[in-house]
């Protein structure tokens, strides 16, 4: 595939955690062939398995008759993947509104934040279809996860 | 994902193989975690070397066993985490409750030195 061209593939899983590792592999070496480097590889691949599973946990429950449909496009270079689940959908712009994320304590609520860490735009969308993730790497961009 | 236990002097290693991510793995996790509290086994070393990532979830099921390891007076504490997770630990600033070694040595050691 060349670095200039829109390339987009589409996986639409059952809701069942052990597709992320079909997920991951996926966007590994879809990532590679353009050229990303190893850490951006790593933060969008993250990325991306963290909407997911939250898509196939908290958007469909794990129902078996739910898919989770993820759109992963490559567009000059840069990088947009959507997830689109079943589910309700929650409030998200209160929940983007959160940027110090949960009490360290805390057993939940740290989506979003490894979300928006590894990639450098995310988006949020719910319709009748479901609630839409958008997450977007910039080939130069950075994210928030470097240390 | 896959657990293996062994011991070494006073901690119990848990050796984790694949990815952790919710589902079944919390409460095959949460029942390693209840038999080593039942045999008075508190001082845990959760080793991450083969585990390939970890979610939000993994995240939460790491966070539940080292409270209740806490709470009964013991500590859990992390060892070889990859590039990837421990940048995870990081961004959740979990870095800041797990302690995480790159060496058995010092995690076992860990346990004895903070008496």
């Amino acid at each position: 595939m060349g670095k200039n061209n829109v390339e987009q593939m589409i996986l639409n899983i059952p809701s069942d955690l052990k597709y992320l590792g079909a997920v991951d592999a996926a966007i590994q070496d879809l990532a590679r062939e353009f050229s990303f480097s190893p850490d951006a590889i790593n933060d969008v691949s993250t990325a991306l398995v963290e909407a997911c599973s939250n898509a196939i946990e908290h958007g469909n429950h794990f129902a078996k008759d739910k898919r989770v449909v993820v759109t992963l496009r490559f567009n000059g270079g840069d990088f947009v993947a959507t997830v689109q689940d079943e589910g309700r959908g929650f409030d998200f712009a209160k929940a983007l509104r959160d940027e110090a994320g949960p009490d360290p304590m805390s057993e939940r609520g740290r989506g979003i934040l490894i979300m928006r860490a590894f990639t450098d735009d995310l988006k949020f969308k719910c319709d009748d279809k479901g609630l839409t993730v958008e997450l977007t790497k910039l080939r130069g961009g950075g994210g928030d996860a470097g240390q | 994902m896959k657990i293996t236990q062994r011991e070494v002097g006073s901690a119990a290693i848990l050796d984790l193989n694949g990815k952790l991510t919710g589902g079944p793995d919390a409460d095959a996790f949460r029942d390693v975690f209840k038999s080593l509290l039942e045999q008075n086994k508190k001082h845990i070393i959760v080793n991450l070397e083969k585990v390939s990532w970890i979610n939000s979830t993994g995240l939460g099921i790491l966070i539940h066993n080292y409270n209740t390891v806490r709470g009964a007076g013991g500590d859990m504490v992390v060892m070889h985490a990859s590039e990837r997770i421990e940048s995870i630990l990081y961004v959740t600033k979990l870095n800041l409750l797990f302690k995480s070694f790159n060496s058995e040595d010092e995690a076992v050691r860990s346990f004895t030195a903070a008496r």
